[in-house]
């Protein structure tokens, strides 16, 4: 599983120092403002420029002055269990069928010859689950208030003393119970199915003369080995990414194995990530290296040298490690060679714990890269040196400092290159319930449905019903490609925005000339053109919603606990949503004529 | 503008056209121009009008379809914005929510929601007004009641006649016990009973001190529990006033009188012509349609498989 560096960020970290907050108020102001402007603007032609004025004043201080004050719990609850009422009128239940549908036929969507069963059980649940869940949203916030519009039924609604922030916000809350019924329907027979999926037996096929190894047989496309300790208990090989438990029991003289259920498959490891950083062949601190990849995901370190690669951990406590034999890392760390030689031998490296003092430290505990997924158990004594002097370390008592803990990776074969992220290298904790993650999971697919939601609403407070599906589907394309808007809009050195690029396609000027029109002010004035144009596109972006970032369900489907800094986060951005969209909403509700 | 805004006190006045001082509605030169989306200028529906409703009167607005009736009707609950002039309703502007506490409203076709039981309907709007729980399940009751609903109120509304879909509609107008109810043509879509029975209530809500604004083009409904009408036509303000003054023809008389003979209606004749008079009509009163379906029906129920008159 890839991380993006912001995924690592706690809560506070994004909120306050990376500015989260910071951008949401910025964008709440740049779209007040931008709102403000233009209902002046169409309230100045409709009614003249001192109407006007009053007209759009009127509406902003009815906001606080009438209408924030006067909703009430009661009328909002009205409204919500009317939407409710008329989705399950609407049949939205319906969906809960297909999904079980879709469940029934999943052997052909599934291919389970591969080496991970678990992780296709729950990508294709939760994702069938997000898709169903997110299309029902849309389905049902956008055709709700067209609806009572066209029959009028509103005449009944707005004639009472019903505020506009209630249809809006009265309405997201109705959706969204209904949404979270049936996300919860399908939260548990998605769980049952992969459970039930999942779950399987071997019987023992052979067994070694003493006793002591065997085989077991060939059941769910895969079979295990085992081998049984002086205790008659003993796990299987992992297969299919699972183990079993085996014991072997005596009964009148004869012995019978018995072997438990899978073990490991649904899993939710809680890895501890750290800050990364690289010393360059001498050992000063640098950026390291590129191999010459594209991608700057990775950087390197160079073999036989001072070139390190230094994770400082934080937050490490003894309670989260005590039940493991040790400390457990995970590694995913890549190798790239500069000459071929023994292809089958792997690159060497090397472990060193050390305190954030650098008083203390251990020795070096040297691995073979494996180039993935690698999972290694320091114990929790081990040799190492403090003060320079040698001397016997408990990890956690003397290494570990006020819940600190450097790990220094090096390479150890010359002219070979080793090459991490910060994500590659994590102190794995005690695991957490599967459960719980699966229901983060859920959580979060609930977050990006009430995101839905209140889009959905709130086109259509000015929108029909189709145009306003469509509006809201085009809303978040445009989101999940976000990023890559992002690239488009970025004001680069060379060739310009969209107005500068329009001229030097007639002109046929490459990009890496001047624009050179002869006249300087005329340059000046299309190149300031194209910045507040792609400025504004470009802040518009964050206003909204970039699913890729909000999915989680890698999280799930890789079996780590979904960082509840994230979850949190993502509870936080959709709030800033429920905002905006009800603002918005409201504004249309306040200005629309729902007799016209 | 002087404008009492205090609660009405609930004294009723008994007598027709006892209206106090006390203005409920006030507009002052609405006008409203419906626009295409280009803001183009479509249709001039209303034309400056001015009116004002006191507190405890019937007010009707007459006119034919189109003549502005359901405008001023949506101007004044502010489902419809003016485009010139404004409307105050107990003294706030009509685009202002907090009116609608003291407003009923029976919109022309009972717009409701089909998938709802009468209950729900109740309870539903009673939410709207913030009511507490134990209060809307009691007037709901009530309302139930008296429109004679209670043995379909837990069938949904789409399984409603028209009838009854009238009868729940004006249940919810008056949900809130409201000072100033507002009816967009009561009568339609009722037969003559239910007809009869709606202006029936609508006296007796005039006689409970209730301020009454209805529009319709019967003129029949209009000329019997109006107080005050308005004419509008196309637009524009054609005629107000009070409806017994208006239909008084000054310079003739009528005089009713029973078991007279012959001689005596000829005598009665020639009195009138002794005295300059001109006799237009002297004959037997016919009966109105409505009347005589009125009797027909009482008779019928209280002596049942019977034909009538036989």
């Amino acid at each position: 599983m890839r991380l993006k560096p912001d995924q690592l960020w706690s809560f506070y970290e994004w909120l306050i120092p990376q500015q989260g907050l910071l951008q949401g108020v910025a964008l709440a102001l740049t779209l007040s403002l931008f709102g403000l402007f233009i209902s002046y603007v169409i309230a100045m032609v409709r009614l003249g420029p001192g109407e006007g004025f009053y007209a759009v004043a009127k509406i902003v201080s009815d906001l606080f002055r009438l209408d924030l004050p006067g909703t009430r719990f009661s009328r909002l609850w009205a409204i919500a269990k009317l939407s409710f009422m008329e989705a399950i009128r609407r049949k939205v239940l319906v969906v809960f069928v297909i999904f079980i549908i879709l469940c029934m036929f999943a052997g052909w969507l599934l291919d389970l010859r591969t080496d991970h069963p678990a992780q296709l059980y729950i990508t294709f649940v939760l994702s069938s689950t997000n898709l169903l869940v997110l299309l029902l949203g849309l389905f049902i916030s956008t055709f709700s208030l067209p609806a009572d519009i066209k029959n009028r039924t509103i005449y009944t609604i707005v004639t009472k003393p019903v505020r506009a922030t209630e249809i809006v916000i009265g309405r997201i809350i109705g959706f969204s119970l209904i949404g979270s019924m049936i996300l919860g329907l399908l939260g548990v027979f998605s769980y049952t199915f992969v459970v039930r999926g999942l779950k399987h037996t071997h019987e023992v096929a052979s067994i070694s003369q003493d006793g002591r190894q065997g085989k077991t047989d060939l059941a769910a496309l895969h079979e295990h080995s085992f081998k049984l300790g002086a205790d008659g208990k003993g796990v299987t090989s992992e297969a299919k990414g699972h183990q079993h438990n085996v014991t072997s029991i005596v009964v009148d003289g004869k012995t019978t194995y018995k072997i438990g259920p899978p073990r490991g498959d649904l899993t939710a490891k809680v890895p501890v990530y750290g800050r990364l950083t690289y010393t360059d062949r001498r050992g000063v601190v640098g950026t390291g290296l590129n191999v010459g990849y594209m991608s700057e995901y990775r950087k390197f370190i160079a073999g036989g040298s001072l070139s390190s690669a230094k994770w400082q951990f934080e937050g490490v406590k003894e309670r989260d490690f005590e039940e493991q034999d040790g400390l457990v890392i995970e590694m995913n760390i890549e190798a790239f060679r500069t000459f071929k030689g023994d292809i089958i031998t792997p690159v060497r490296g090397s472990i060193i714990l050390r305190s954030p003092d650098e008083k203390v430290e251990s020795k070096r505990v040297n691995f073979l890269v494996k180039e993935s997924l690698d999972r290694k158990i320091i114990s929790r004594k081990i040799d190492g040196f403090r003060d320079n002097q040698p001397a016997t370390l408990d990890i956690f008592k003397d290494i570990v400092m006020d819940g600190k803990l450097e790990v220094i990776v090096r390479c150890e074969d010359s002219q070979q290159y080793l090459g991490m992220a910060a994500s590659d290298l994590t102190l794995q904790a005690i695991e957490r319930s599967f459960e719980w993650n699966f229901a983060k999971g859920y959580i979060s697919i609930w977050l990006q449905m009430v995101i839905v939601i209140c889009f959905g609403v709130m086109f259509s407070t000015f929108l029909s019903g189709p145009v306003a599906m469509v509006a809201t589907m085009s809303t978040l394309g445009l989101g999940l490609f976000g990023s890559q808007i992002d690239h488009f809009f970025k004001v680069q050195d060379s060739g310009g925005g969209p107005i500068e690029a329009i001229v030097r396609i007639v002109t046929q000027k490459g990009v890496m000339l001047d624009l050179d029109l002869g006249n300087q002010a005329l340059e000046k004035t299309i190149q300031n053109i194209d910045y507040v144009l792609m400025y504004g596109v470009s802040s518009l972006k964050s206003a909204l919603p970039d699913f890729n970032r909000l999915g989680t369900t890698d999280f799930v489907v890789y079996g780590v606990d979904l960082f509840d800094s994230l979850l949190l986060r993502h509870m936080a951005i959709t709030f800033g949503f429920f905002l905006l969209t009800s603002f918005i909403g409201y504004f249309f509700v306040k200005t629309r004529e729902m007799a016209a | 503008m002087s404008v009492d805004t205090q609660a009405p006190t609930n004294a009723p006045s008994s007598v027709a056209g006892s209206a106090s001082s006390e203005v409920v509605i006030e507009t002052r030169g609405l006008g409203k121009i419906y626009r295409d989306f280009w803001g183009r200028k479509k249709v001039n529906a209303l034309k400056s009008l001015d009116i004002e409703v006191r507190k405890g009167e019937i007010f009707g607005l007459l006119g034919p379809n189109g003549s502005g009736k359901s405008t001023t009707i949506k101007l004044v609950l502010g489902l419809l914005f003016p485009t010139s002039g404004r409307a105050f309703v107990f003294g706030k502007e009509a685009t202002e929510v907090t009116k609608n506490e003291r407003i009923g409203y029976l919109p022309e076709e009972s717009y409701l929601y089909k998938f709802l039981n009468a209950e729900e309907t109740l309870d539903f709007y009673g939410r709207l007004f913030d009511m507490p729980a134990n209060v809307r399940r009691e007037r709901s009751e009530q309302l139930i009641q008296m429109v004679g609903l209670h043995r379909a109120r837990r069938r949904q509304l789409k399984e409603y006649s028209k009838g009854m879909t009238r009868r729940i509609g004006l249940a919810q107008a008056l949900i809130n016990e409201p000072d100033l109810l507002v009816l967009d043509e009561p009568t339609t879509g009722l037969d003559p009973i239910g007809s009869r029975e709606m202006k029936d209530l609508i006296l007796r809500l005039r006689d409970q001190g209730k301020t009454i604004l209805m529009c319709s083009h019967q003129l029949a409904d209009v000329e019997d529990v109006c107080d005050r009408i308005a004419i509008l036509h196309q637009g524009e303000l054609k005629e107000l006033g009070r409806v017994d003054s208006l239909l008084k023809v000054q310079d003739i008389t009528e005089v009713h009188a029973k078991g007279l003979t012959e001689d005596a209606k000829r005598e009665i004749a020639e009195v009138i012509k002794r005295h300059g008079g001109e006799l237009l009509q002297i004959d037997n009163p016919t009966t109105t349609m409505e009347d005589l379906f009125l009797d027909i029906v009482r008779e019928s129920d209280a002596r049942p498989g019977r034909r009538v008159g036989s």
